[in-house]
């Protein structure tokens, strides 16, 4: 059997620098610093929540809650901060908390229950949605102040906005998380064969659980910079955001049965999408078909992951929740 | 009474070993015919030639009278009258009994395409009633007992006016009341004039139900065995034969000396194993002999800490020890588990991975995972049981199974073990890789290390342990110590044959 181990950040680097060779040759417009800073900015929600999401979509489930969960979180904030007038840190951190708890509450469900991930949050989309509705009373909430919350979003740092700084660092201790630390390797043993990973001594429920936490935590973050960046907040600002996050990680290389993946692919992934969609806009190619192009560059970004593609057949023999079980003898 | 399956001169090789060669065997109908031979003898390989799974590479089959075309599918196999019980059920959880006994065959309402319902219910009900079988045509599969999916798979294939039922481990997960409902079933088939070809590893069964029996070793024809002439003991001489290299597996079991390293008294698991007791001394192997289902692998995942223990209590190195998971691996004890890509593998993962999550308490104390230690363990232990290709980064999932044995093995030997189970270590296995894990398990013990080893390849039991238990129904129901034992002596004793039945030695 031939596999190549190419890394695929370094595919996805390489596709992107041709992209904006391409767009680069096709507009003008392109290669500037101001429209290069704005098609990261696009991606900077995206980037921070797709650093906390892979934990689950790693260890085999996925974190379908994530749009609620961000508008949820910015309107805690918005009402820690304008209604309860706590100083705007100490909301944040509350905010952040919030969402972990949110987020282990899911994970509670999917790993000590059984029930399966996309149930639990589906179901969880929908109720925080309406948690969200009725804390927001159903309206849109003007986040103008305070004055250093609001800077969090708008503010800028050595000439680029600032939530690219949190993105980035968001991405790289994630990484860091997932690549170098005994969790990051239980997360990736647990969804490549949750079996053999619990015989080696790894606590399956334990590693579920955190990663639920740690999605809810980062889509905390997402809220607070949503909030901040937009100056609004309601209860739909980020409705559909979780297929951006899917689609940047599918195309970052995470394997779509888990095992497998990398948070810096996510981030090169949703890069990429905004480059095109940047691309069709110079070229004023409409809206409308906008959609279309993501659709197909999904299919080929997953053949250009070919080689995971052909795993992941190996993977459906391991895709196996029961417990360590079915064996006689 | 006349001859309904003969099979001549069946040939067979999977590119290269040969399987099957040239078998001569045949069922009458109305019999019930039992199929035996150890692991490997070629048993499931003939079902799959007669049942249509796979072809044969030369030889002819007869059925009813008919010969069978040479590339027989399994649909025509049914279409025939031949029809499998499979080990793994086939059935449809979410549907019911009705809709699974008719599934692609429903009655429709005239002129339309859509079930009746009604009418397909009632047939399910002639059916049931006919056979007095303890159904109802609107359960759910999932919500009915193994026994009973069994008999809906028995209904499927009456009402596909099968000729013959073959029966593949029939009674491996019935209770001993169902067993007995299965056999009063097999003895109304019999009357009815439909065959059966029963598959077994219990002897007593066997003996109990066959009219004849085939018997099969090493892929050849060795006895057709009647009715009058069968004895479990016969059978099992027949099984296991006298050959050449039967000498060279005699074992003279060495006098076991050492401090106890594992002590378990009275140890029970409710349906599982009950009462067991034994001591484990340092560096010893001890192997646990008996047929699947006897409660080999329950006892070593409870005394690992994977499933629980009901009653009774294990002392480990001279403390009382409770079984856990984290425990076992903190206090040096290893464990290598049967069906090594479900249980043992990480096969998206690198050999480098695999080798670090048994040990990251050693390569991440401190969370981070120190990346240099991590890549000296994988060459460790890559060195250590020679892993082709040599290389820490390759992707487990593309080795071959013996390297993949290999690398489970590595992530435990790296570890300073102090016991380690062993379940079914070798199969599959190409006979390199097989002598290779031997060696590393005689190293092991060599090095102090203390084994239980579980395997149902007599040869191996034989030839690595120094001592052997036999569990037979989740009980110890023999143990061979400092005398000599052979792969004869073990199957006698794991199908509840005693000593003194047999004539010789």
């Amino acid at each position: 059997m031939k596999h190549k181990n190419f890394p695929p950040e370094l595919k996805l680097g390489g596709v992107i620098v041709l992209l904006m060779v391409a767009l680069t040759l096709i507009s003008p417009r392109f290669l500037t610093v101001s429209n290069l800073t704005n098609v990261v900015w696009s991606v900077c929600i995206i980037g921070i929540l797709s650093s906390g999401a892979i934990y689950p979509r790693i260890t085999g489930g996925i974190d379908l809650s994530l749009g609620s969960m961000v508008a949820l979180t910015g309107i805690i904030a918005d009402l820690f901060m304008n209604h309860m007038n706590l100083n705007w840190l100490v909301a944040i951190v509350l905010t952040v908390v919030i969402g972990g708890l949110i987020g282990l509450f899911n994970g509670f469900i999917v790993a000590k229950i059984k029930v399966p991930a996309f149930v639990v949050t589906m179901a969880a989309k929908t109720y925080l949605y309406g948690v969200a509705l009725v804390v927001s009373s159903g309206a849109m909430l003007a986040v103008l102040k305070p004055a250093p919350f609001v800077q969090i979003g708008i503010g800028r740092f050595l000439g680029l906005p600032n939530p690219i700084y949190i993105m980035v660092v968001l991405v790289l201790a994630s990484q860091f998380l997932l690549k170098r630390t005994s969790f990051g390797r239980q997360v990736m043993a647990v969804g490549s064969n949750e079996t053999a990973a619990k015989l080696s001594g790894v606590d399956p429920d334990r590693v579920r659980l955190i990663s639920y936490a740690i999605s809810g935590m980062t889509s905390a973050v997402g809220g607070v910079v949503l909030a901040s960046l937009t100056q609004q907040i309601f209860a739909a600002a980020a409705s559909g955001i979780e297929l951006d996050v899917m689609t940047a990680l599918v195309i970052g290389g995470t394997s779509a049965v888990g095992g497998n993946g990398s948070v810096i692919g996510g981030l090169l992934g949703a890069v990429m999408v905004a480059f095109i969609i940047n691309g069709l806009n110079l070229l004023n190619v409409p809206a409308q078909f906008h959609p279309i192009v993501t659709g197909v560059v999904i299919i080929l970004a997953l053949l250009l992951n070919e080689s995971n593609v052909k795993f992941n057949k190996i993977g459906i023999f391991r895709i196996n929740r029961k417990s360590v079980g079915g064996n006689r003898g | 009474m006349n001859v309904l399956l003969e099979c001549t001169n069946i040939t067979k090789s999977y590119n290269g070993p040969i399987v099957l060669d040239n078998v001569d065997f045949s069922v009458r109908s109305g019999e019930v015919h039992s199929l035996v031979g150890e692991n490997g003898a070629g048993k499931s390989t003939l079902i799959k030639i007669v049942t249509g799974v796979t072809g044969c590479n030369s030889g002819r089959i007869v059925f009813n009278g008919k010969q069978v075309p040479d590339n027989l599918d399994r649909k025509t196999a049914q279409a025939l009258g031949i029809a499998c019980i499979y080990q793994e059920l086939s059935l449809i959880p979410g549907m019911t009994v009705a809709q699974n006994i008719f599934l692609g065959k429903e009655p429709l309402i005239k002129g339309l395409h859509i079930i009746d319902k009604k009418k397909m219910t009632a047939m399910a009900q002639a059916l049931i009633d006919k056979y007095g079988f303890p159904l109802k045509p609107g359960d759910f599969i999932d919500q009915i007992s193994i026994a009973q999916r069994q008999l809906v798979e028995i209904l499927k294939a009456l009402s596909d006016k099968a000729h013959m039922i073959i029966m593949d481990e029939p009674t491996s997960s019935l209770t001993k009341t169902e067993v007995e409902l299965l056999f009063k079933i097999i003895h109304m088939l019999k009357a009815e004039g439909i065959s059966v070809l029963y598959i077994s590893h219990r002897m007593e069964e066997v003996y109990a139900l066959s009219d004849r029996v085939t018997v099969l070793r090493d892929g050849k024809l060795v006895d057709v065995v009647d009715k009058e002439r069968i004895s479990p003991a016969e059978i099992i001489r027949l099984m296991i034969g006298h050959k050449l290299e039967e000498k060279a597996l005699h074992h003279e079991l060495g006098k076991i000396e050492g401090k106890v390293v594992l002590s378990v008294r009275n140890l029970t698991s409710v349906g599982k194993f009950v009462n067991v007791g034994f001591d484990l001394h340092e560096g010893e192997v001890l192997g646990i002999g008996g047929l699947v289902g006897s409660g080999r692998t329950e006892l070593v995942r409870a005394l690992y800490g994977i499933d629980p223990i009901d009653e009774g209590s294990v002392t480990y190195l001279g403390k009382p020890f409770v079984p856990s998971v984290s425990a076992s691996i903190k206090n040096g004890i290893g464990f290598i588990p049967e069906e090594r890509r479900l249980q043992g593998i990480l096969s998206t993962q690198s050999i480098l991975r695999n080798i670090g999550i048994t040990n990251l308490d050693r390569l991440a104390p401190r969370f981070v995972v120190n990346g240099k230690a991590e890549r000296e363990f994988a060459e460790r232990g890559i060195k250590l049981v020679n892993v082709k290709p040599a290389n820490s980064e390759h992707l487990v999932g593309n080795l071959s199974g013996g390297n993949q044995q290999k690398v489970v093995l590595a992530k435990w030997l790296v570890r300073d073990l102090k016991l380690v189970f062993i379940d079914e270590p070798t199969v599959g296995i190409d006979i390199g890789a097989k002598e290779e894990i031997y060696d590393h398990i005689r190293k092991l013990s060599a090095q102090g290390v203390s084994i239980i080893l579980v395997s149902s390849d007599l040869p191996e039991l034989v030839r690595l342990s120094e001592r052997v238990l036999v569990l037979r129904k989740g009980r110890i129901i023999k143990e061979f110590t400092e005398c000599v034992i052979t792969g004869e002596k073990i199957l006698r004793a794991a199908s509840g044959i005693l000593e003194s039945e047999t004539v010789e030695e």
